[in-house]
């Protein structure tokens, strides 16, 4: 087995692709937020229950690669019981894992730095970023749902 | 003559990249030095702007661009050079009959009949001009092998079709329709039919003649020629009959502030300059092609087909979409909880280049009911030996995600 692929593909993206957390739909949801990739045809939907600002209840479903899944997984575990301004704290913190032009070196735990190794495969960046790049656009329009969403 | 065992010595590609397993060839194929030399050479020792100059360096550029129209007509087997139409590919050949041919004769209520395995190129041109015109947009459907149900196909030729648009050979299915049949039921009703053969063309003799087609359309970029140069095919009593889609130079025989005459074809649909060194090296790509045994590029082909698909039908959770009893070498399959992007990615790391994705036909992922598949799809330059490594790899990967 190819070394690059091992850096990709690491155990705990795959136990995550394999179990994922809160993987179910939830017709009672306050919001549903689509993370939609035209290029691969990759689609996850968020199921929020927010109350007073808190993201109390947050599951996911969808279809997408083992990247992406794993990635929508991990958001789920770690925004659920966040307020809007800890959950956007939390994307840009994993974002930056992907970042091309990381600065901060500081270790943010084994489930984001998992996903570190997707910058040395382009094609697959947005696959880890799919998820975390619609809640940022949701977070920050203060939990507005886009038109197009 | 050129043999098909020493083959890959002619494309550079692989001198570059010795490990390259290229099995993405209905994306595009790979090119031959020759084809890279001439292109070369053009813009080195020979360009000028053609049609214009009465220098030598452009007198020579215009023959060597109509010399290829000529050989380009030759090679399909078509009455004659001035049915053949340079444009920019495929799409671009698609769209011009679009525009020019069906555009102007569709009324309310009349249809336009396209099959239910069509590249996007082969499909929205034809819905936008129906839509536009008021006019029904059909589609021959397929069964689960991917075959177009011929005996629907029957009952849909009516007087109220204005064209029949189908694809030779399927990009996502490897499907190879009866294009001899289907051209002769329309014709029984005098419908006319185009034929995409960006597909076919690299690999299947055309005989045009033959075939009576009424239009046909390829991509150089898939018969080992440079990119953004492509055919469309027209027969004269048509392309004669169509107002030109781009207007500007070299497409006139006249102009004055009041009107334009317009060349007739194929000049009238060429304005602009052109992709000349584009032209000439399709030239080098189908002298390339008619050095080889086209009847052994066939043989080579099925043979690749049938081991390809018995060991991959051995594979447990593995589906293949499209098994037409006539198939080309496209493969389309998928994984059981794999994305097609997980196995593209792994195959890619072990320098296997597939194609992952929904390989622009959606009507058929929807029709399969699948998001999307990983296509291998071969060519001249593949080795028997990289069926097995290919095979090996998939079960690799089972391993690996299973």
């Amino acid at each position: 087995m190819n070394e690059r692929l091992k850096g990709l593909y690491k155990t705990i993206i795959l136990e995550h692709n394999k179990t994922p957390f809160f993987y179910k739909k939830n017709e009672e949801a306050t919001y549903v937020l689509k993370a939609y990739n035209q290029i691969c045809g990759d689609r996850f939907e968020l199921y929020f229950e927010v109350r007073n600002g808190v993201i109390e209840d947050l599951t996911f479903h969808g279809f997408g690669c083992a990247i992406s899944k794993a990635s929508t997984s991990i958001l789920v575990k770690n925004l659920k019981g966040k307020n809007f301004v800890k959950a956007l704290l939390c994307c840009r913190q994993f974002l930056s894992v992907t970042n091309l032009e990381r600065k901060n070196e500081k270790n943010l735990g084994e489930e984001f730095e998992a996903f570190s190794a997707a910058k040395e495969f382009p094609g697959r960046l947005k696959c880890a970023t799919l998820a975390w790049d619609e809640m940022v656009v949701f977070l920050e329009n203060g939990g507005q749902l886009r038109m197009d969403g | 003559m050129i043999e098909l065992k020493n083959i890959k010595s002619h494309f550079p590609i692989f001198q570059h990249h010795p490990d390259l397993v290229y099995l993405d060839n209905a994306a595009t194929t790979q090119k031959p030095q020759s084809v890279i030399d001439v292109i070369s050479n053009f813009y080195k020792k020979e360009n000028a702007n053609i049609h214009r100059g009465i220098y030598p360096l452009a007198v020579s550029a215009s023959q060597k661009y109509e010399a290829v129209r000529g050989k380009v007509a030759q090679f399909l087997n078509a009455k004659s050079a001035d049915e053949i139409v340079y444009t920019s590919g495929t799409t671009a050949s698609i769209n011009l009959v679009a525009h020019s041919f069906l555009s102007p004769r569709l009324k309310q209520g009349d249809e336009v009949i396209i099959s239910a395995m069509e590249h996007h190129a082969n499909l929205i041109p034809w819905q936008m001009v129906c839509k536009k015109a008021g006019a029904h947009f059909r589609v021959i459907p397929m069964n689960e092998k991917g075959e177009l149900d011929l005996a629907f196909f029957k009952t849909m030729l009516s007087r109220k079709v204005k064209l029949v648009a189908i694809t030779h050979i399927s990009n996502s299915l490897g499907t190879i329709n009866p294009i001899e049949e289907m051209i002769d039921l329309a014709h029984q009703k005098d419908i006319p039919v185009l034929v995409d053969g960006a597909q076919s063309v690299a690999h299947y003799p055309i005989d045009l003649q033959a075939l009576d087609v009424d239009f046909f359309t390829f991509s150089g970029h898939k018969i080992f020629g440079p990119t953004g140069i492509g055919i469309l095919y027209g027969k004269k009593q048509y392309l004669n009959g169509m107002q030109p889609h781009q207007f500007g130079g070299d497409m006139i025989k006249n102009v004055t502030f009041e009107s334009s005459i317009f060349a007739d074809a194929p000049q009238r649909f060429e304005a602009g300059t052109t992709n000349i060194a584009g032209v000439i090296g399709l030239g080098a790509a189908i002298d390339f092609v008619n050095e080889l045994d086209r009847n052994e590029v066939l043989v080579f082909l099925k043979e690749i087909e049938n081991n390809l698909i018995s060991k991959l039908l051995e594979i447990n959770d593995l589906s293949i979409f499209g098994q037409a009893k006539n198939k080309s070498t496209i493969v389309s399959f998928s994984m059981k909880n794999i994305h097609p992007h997980d196995i593209a990615t792994f195959l890619g790391a072990e320098n296997i280049a597939v194609r992952a994705g929904h390989h622009c036909t959606q009507p058929v992922m929807d029709f399969f009911q699948i998001p999307a598949t990983t296509r291998a799809s071969f060519s001249i330059y593949n080795q028997a030996e990289e069926v097995d490594f290919f095979v090996e790899k998939i079960k690799e990967i089972k391993q690996f995600f299973g």
